[in-house]
């Protein structure tokens, strides 16, 4: 971190990193996918990252529409394949900090495969994905991440399968770095972003957003403000450790850097002839 | 000084915050008094205390004590290991006879600071030690943390007030001591035999100081700064969020639904609004207020 946190605080301004043009943008009131984008603005600000050497992929969904915000190299690409093309964008630029930001639906289900294996290869990239339990742009379909019992419009009785844990998931596919946040904890979150961006390897954080007028409105969970609140009552700044009997999805969620491996780069692995050939550093 | 007045019962009232050690205290007093032959009643009040709330310890002895609380206006020894924590228990104390011993030492819960503004004072007691000792029929007040501190540990300011206090209760220095190195654990005996003699000692040296110490004094609020909100009306999507969250309540929707500051004196620029606001319609900027400069108000005049 090159800036002093009050400092940073005082002078970070996130229009100056912005698309103006594009504003205001098009989330839904009290969306927490704005918080998790200043968050990562805010991340790379801290750390003296130039726009020039940021690439944002995005996938399909209201999580992928923060790329065109972002004044950077941005990519909106197909549905569920934002880690496939960061993984070539990582491998054939390695001078770039490539971000990609991906949600619930995208990373888990239609992008599951490459979800895990990205972990595997381990490609220095980071992803955030943002969950907010839901397909919420196109009308509110159940996701992997919707809680049990929860209505959706795929599940008007309530939604009777288990609930996907994405960190457990990443870690035991090989991602070295693994943490989770709520939106709420901006600051907080900004910090775990910053040690993502600054991993060398595949980091992964889930990042607990809130869908307020679909999933909220359905479920009647309350406004953004009693959403945010609950999200942070239901999560606990924890580890899970050497912890062997955790169940499927605890409760309350353990939030902050979850697990961290020391594994080699996938650029290490390759033969230096072979890194010679993909160019870039 | 004699704390026994002619009466069967003693009562000894043992109040502070959680974590400082006010069960040790009153622990180590009751079990004292129970190898001396006394019937002793304890009863404390700690469970909702944690670190930082209000615990305190009631020891009775005699020759038949029969209530485990000790009544209003009665008790011979009010021992506080914090200074706001003494004046509060000061009624309970006896009128006529009562001794007061507290630690000057400071602990200023959250809710004194509600005003968050920079350079802001906290509300806490204001009184000074000679004002309070002036109002009790015998007291001392002393910096038993600084006594602790200097001895090694902190923690070991509530056994520095146990030493003071026994000299007010007239049982052998051994029996203490007894008491003591079997009650605290054993990496520890050292350190609490010191406080405990040095809290004797004090007392031949005793005097008041001048002011309450404080354990963490309000940083230097530095030069004076304004809060100013900058808010983007055609940004805001009304999604109440700031105003449910500012912790001033000092903003509110419009009929618009668009967020406005009616009460910007309020702000105390903690940027809860500025992170959480979801559509960047807020920022906060702090301007240095600059000061006219001298030859300015002189050119004036």
């Amino acid at each position: 971190m090159n800036i002093a946190p009050h400092i940073s605080a005082e002078q970070f301004d996130i229009r100056d990193f912005m698309r103006l043009e594009a504003f205001p943008h098009f989330l839904c009131p009290g969306c927490g996918h704005g918080m998790a984008l200043r968050a990562l603005m805010w991340a790379l600000y801290e750390n003296n990252i130039s726009m020039d050497d940021l690439a944002v992929v995005t996938g399909i969904g209201c999580s992928g529409r923060l790329g065109a915000y972002i004044d950077a190299n941005t990519f909106h690409v197909t549905h569920g394949r934002p880690l496939a093309f960061a993984t070539g964008l990582a491998l054939a630029r390695p001078d770039l900090h490539v971000v990609v930001i991906t949600s619930d639906g995208d990373c888990l289900a239609i992008g599951g495969n490459h979800l895990i294996h990205s972990c595997r290869r381990n490609v220095n990239m980071t992803c955030l994905m943002l969950n907010n339990e839901v397909y919420g742009m196109t009308g509110g379909q159940v996701s992997p991440t919707t809680s049990a019992t929860r209505y959706t419009t795929t599940t008007p009785g309530g939604n009777h399968e288990p609930v996907f844990d994405a960190c457990k998931l990443a870690e035991a596919a090989g991602a070295s770095f693994v943490g989770r946040e709520v939106t709420m904890q901006v600051p907080t979150l900004k910090d775990l972003v910053s040690e993502a961006l600054l991993h060398d390897g595949f980091s992964f954080v889930e990042i607990i957003s809130d869908c307020t007028e679909i999933f909220g409105r359905k479920n009647q969970l309350g406004d953004s403000a009693e959403m945010i609140l609950s999200q942070k009552a239901a999560t606990r700044p924890d580890s899970y450790g050497s912890k062997v009997d955790t169940p499927f999805r605890p409760n309350p969620l353990p939030t902050g850097v979850l697990a961290r491996a020391n594994r080699p780069e996938y650029r290490a692995n390759l033969v230096p002839a072979k890194q010679k050939e993909l160019g870039g550093g | 000084m004699d704390a026994r007045a002619n009466r069967n019962v003693t009562n000894v009232l043992i109040v502070g915050v959680g974590g400082q050690g006010v069960v040790m205290v009153s622990k180590v007093l009751a079990l004292l008094c129970q190898q001396q032959g006394y019937d002793v009643k304890q009863s404390e009040v700690h469970g909702m205390a944690k670190r930082g709330g209000a615990v305190f310890g009631h020891v009775r002895y005699g020759d038949v004590v029969h209530s485990p609380t000790i009544p209003a206006g009665e008790a011979d020894i009010l021992v506080s290991l914090e200074w706001a924590e003494g004046m509060r228990w000061l009624d309970q104390l006896n009128p006529d006879t009562g001794i007061f011993i507290s630690d000057t030492h400071k602990i200023v819960p959250p809710f004194a600071c509600r005003n968050r503004r920079r350079g802001q004072v906290p509300v806490y007691s204001k009184e000074t030690p000679a004002e309070i000792l002036d109002e009790v029929a015998q007291g001392y007040a002393l910096d038993a943390a600084g006594i602790a501190t200097r001895l090694g540990n902190e923690r070991a300011a509530n056994t520095v007030l146990l030493g003071l206090m026994s000299t007010a209760l007239g049982f052998p220095e051994e029996a203490w001591l007894d008491v003591i190195c079997d009650f605290v654990p054993a990496k520890s005996v050292e350190i609490n035999k010191a406080a405990f003699l040095e809290g004797r000692e004090w007392v031949k040296t005793a005097s008041v100081p001048e002011a309450p110490v404080v354990a963490d004094p309000m940083p230097d609020p530095g030069p004076e700064f304004r809060n100013e909100l900058e808010i983007i009306p055609a940004w805001c999507k009304g999604c109440d969020i700031c105003v449910r969250m500012c912790p001033e309540k000092c903003l509110e929707l419009n009929a618009d639904q668009v967020v406005v500051i009616p009460r910007p004196d309020d702000c105390t620029g903690c940027r809860i609004c500025e992170w959480l606001c979801p559509d960047f319609a807020i920022k906060l900027h702090t301007v240095a207020v600059v000061q006219p400069h001298t030859d300015e108000i002189l050119a004036e005049v």
